[in-house]
């Protein structure tokens, strides 16, 4: 099988459009965006991909009101081309003439040369009328381009900041970077400081450093060396909230894409770590990200492909001193850096979700020695992934204790600590530190 | 390693319905690097053996963005399917057609790896579709058989066309 090699960045990011909509893929997924030779042609295309997807909903409301009359099904190319014309228009400082004339023309490269008036008119009339479609979508539920029923999730779980947090997903994320501390970080900033990045350190998480312009890792100096790791600084927080010491047995249950596992690795590589992943094919991530970071042959390392939720199938007996439950979910908390979620979850995979850590939790806690801590992580905002399910976990297992900790990021939760997406510039991120009582 | 030939419509050697592979020796570990280069060769997220002329059940598929995570399925079987979604497919033995098929869009498959141990696998996304398109060519099966009658036409003329164009003979036997 091959799939249509394209080579313009509008009509590629009509195709990662149609992988993302219509085949259920995630952008990351998505090759088309390597058909293009170009870097500022691949570029594009995600900028407009990205774009459309962040604000799909209300695109989409805008398209309705401006369209004399809905275009059939089978057209959904003509509606995109649409949808990205109104995303340059209205949110992106893209030249208007092109915006319009280049959408329009692309209905010719697709085969439907009728479409080109169509589109033209729409985009003219949005030109035309552009303050008065704006006031109306304002006042429309559309405009916070979110689903309803993860809107009304959001309300529902975060009464005061449902807004901010709709408005923080929307807001694409910047640039961070984990600095390894088994390298001297000052060399490592002063690197991507000669190479022309402006290098800004966390105001709270150290070793985190935030770099711009935004560039692919190619670009970074220290990547293929190891020095550093593109991750969030609210996953960077993980290895800190371990407490890791040496000799340790260390637990890794959701392993890929190995972000977390090198983390505990570079921050205390005397762990004995036992990493397991479910996933065969994210298992080679793991795999790579360690190679990189040169631990790969980190003495009492293990690798297991396996089921965390089944730990009779490759456990050897011995209890763990530490586990990190980074658990599957929802991934409500990093929509603005993968917009797609917004279109590609629906409440039932929540419930799934819910239900799958539920199963995490229940078999791996009796893998924790008496005294060991599971630090319990998850990129959602959902409370049915994170303080609710901590708190029914609490209360089913009398043996566990959820241990308080002095944080300068996030809110307190009852139990646990959340960080909502774009606070302190971070990702939406929950964790729960559990000790086992004797 | 050495790159394989791969067959194009009309070749009736594409109608072949596959064996099972019975033996996971030598051979069998070069074939599947053969095919894999000639996968990555010919810009293909997925290759079956009948493709290169090779009757027997396996197939190499490589559907990550970075090309770099090939994967072998030998002797596969769908054995549960549900849903059902609808993609652009393109073919290495069907030149320059793209069109949209519906396939199932989750599937659990049993295969065997290269040393002959078997796996169970759930797949979804591009790499469900991948795997559905390259097992129908193991049962001799191409993706415009499922096209309607008016859309083959096309394909047929298109392909009628890329041939006459290239000197070869008009495209008929299959479609």
């Amino acid at each position: 099988m091959n799939k249509k090699p394209v080579a313009n960045a509008r009509l590629t990011a009509l195709k990662m459009l149609a992988g993302v909509l219509d085949c259920r893929q995630n952008l990351a997924e998505s090759e088309q965006e390597n058909t293009l030779a170009d870097a500022r042609d691949r570029a594009f295309a995600r900028h407009l991909a990205f774009g459309v997807l962040r604000w799909l909903n209300a695109l989409e409301w805008l398209a309705g009101g401006l369209l004399k009359k809905p275009l059939r099904k089978k057209d959904r190319d003509i509606e995109r081309l649409i949808l990205i014309g109104l995303f340059q228009l209205w949110k992106s400082d893209s030249a208007a003439h092109a915006a319009v004339n280049e959408n329009a023309e692309s209905a010719r490269k697709v085969g439907k040369p009728w479409a080109v008036p169509v589109i033209n008119a729409v985009l003219r009339r949005f030109q035309r009328e552009r303050t008065e479609w704006i006031a109306r979508l304002d006042s429309k539920d559309e405009r916070y381009a979110h689903p309803f029923w993860l809107l009304d999730a959001f309300k529902a779980d975060w009464p005061e900041d449902w807004q901010s947090i709709a408005a923080a997903n929307n807001e694409p994320g910047a640039l961070w970077l984990r600095l390894n501390q088994q390298f001297d970080q000052e060399e490592t900033s002063k690197g991507l400081a000669a190479a022309g990045f402006h290098v800004q350190p966390h105001a709270v998480i150290p070793g985190a450093v935030n770099v711009s312009p935004a560039a692919g890792v190619g670009d970074l100096p220290g990547f293929a060396s190891g020095r550093l790791s593109v991750q969030d600084p609210a996953a960077q927080l993980a290895a800190g909230l371990l407490e890791l010491a040496p000799g340790q047995r260390v637990l890794d249950a959701c392993a890929a894409p190995g972000g977390k596992t090198g983390h505990i690795l570079e921050s205390e590589p005397g762990v004995a770590l036992t990493a397991v992943e479910l996933n065969q094919a994210r298992m080679e991530r793991v795999k790579e990200n360690l190679s990189r970071l040169g631990l790969a042959g980190t003495a009492q390392l293990q690798l297991i492909t396996g089921d965390s939720s089944a730990p009779d199938t490759w456990w050897d007996g011995n209890p763990f001193d530490r586990i990190l439950l980074d658990a599957p979910c929802s991934a409500t908390g990093v929509i603005r850096r993968h917009p797609e979620i917004k279109w590609l979850r629906n409440p039932s995979q929540v419930a799934d979700a819910a239900a799958r850590q539920v199963r995490l939790l229940t078999s791996l806690w009796p893998l924790l020695t008496p005294g060991g801590i599971l630090l319990y992580a998850t990129c959602s905002v959902l409370q049915v992934e994170n303080s609710r399910q901590i708190q029914r976990f609490l209360a089913n297992h009398p043996d566990a204790e959820s241990l308080e900790f002095p944080a300068t990021w996030g809110r307190k939760q009852d139990p646990g600590q959340q960080i909502l997406p774009g606070e302190q510039d971070l990702d939406g991120f929950y964790y729960a530190r559990l000790r086992k009582n004797p | 390693m050495a790159k394989l030939e791969i067959l194009e419509i009309p070749d009736v050697r594409l109608r072949t319905i596959a064996r099972p592979v019975e033996a996971f020796d030598a051979d069998l570990v070069q074939l599947v690097a053969d095919m894999t280069e000639t996968m990555y060769g010919a810009a293909g997220i997925g290759l079956a053996a009948t493709q290169v002329n090779v009757h027997r059940r396996l197939l190499v598929l490589d559907v990550s963005e970075s090309q770099d995570q090939p994967r072998v399925y030998i002797n596969p079987e769908i054995i549960s399917a549900e849903g059902s979604e609808t993609c652009e497919e393109g073919c290495l033995s069907v030149p320059g057609i793209y069109a949209e098929v519906s396939r199932a869009e989750k599937v659990r498959v049993s295969a065997q790896n290269p040393d002959g141990s078997s796996f169970e696998e759930d797949l979804d996304g591009m790499h469900a579709i991948c795997l559905q398109h390259e097992i129908d060519h193991l049962d001799g099966k191409l993706f415009v058989d499922y096209l309607s009658p008016l859309k083959r036409r096309m394909v047929t003329k298109k392909l009628e066309k890329q041939r006459k164009i290239s000197g070869q003979k008009p495209a008929r036997a299959v479609l």
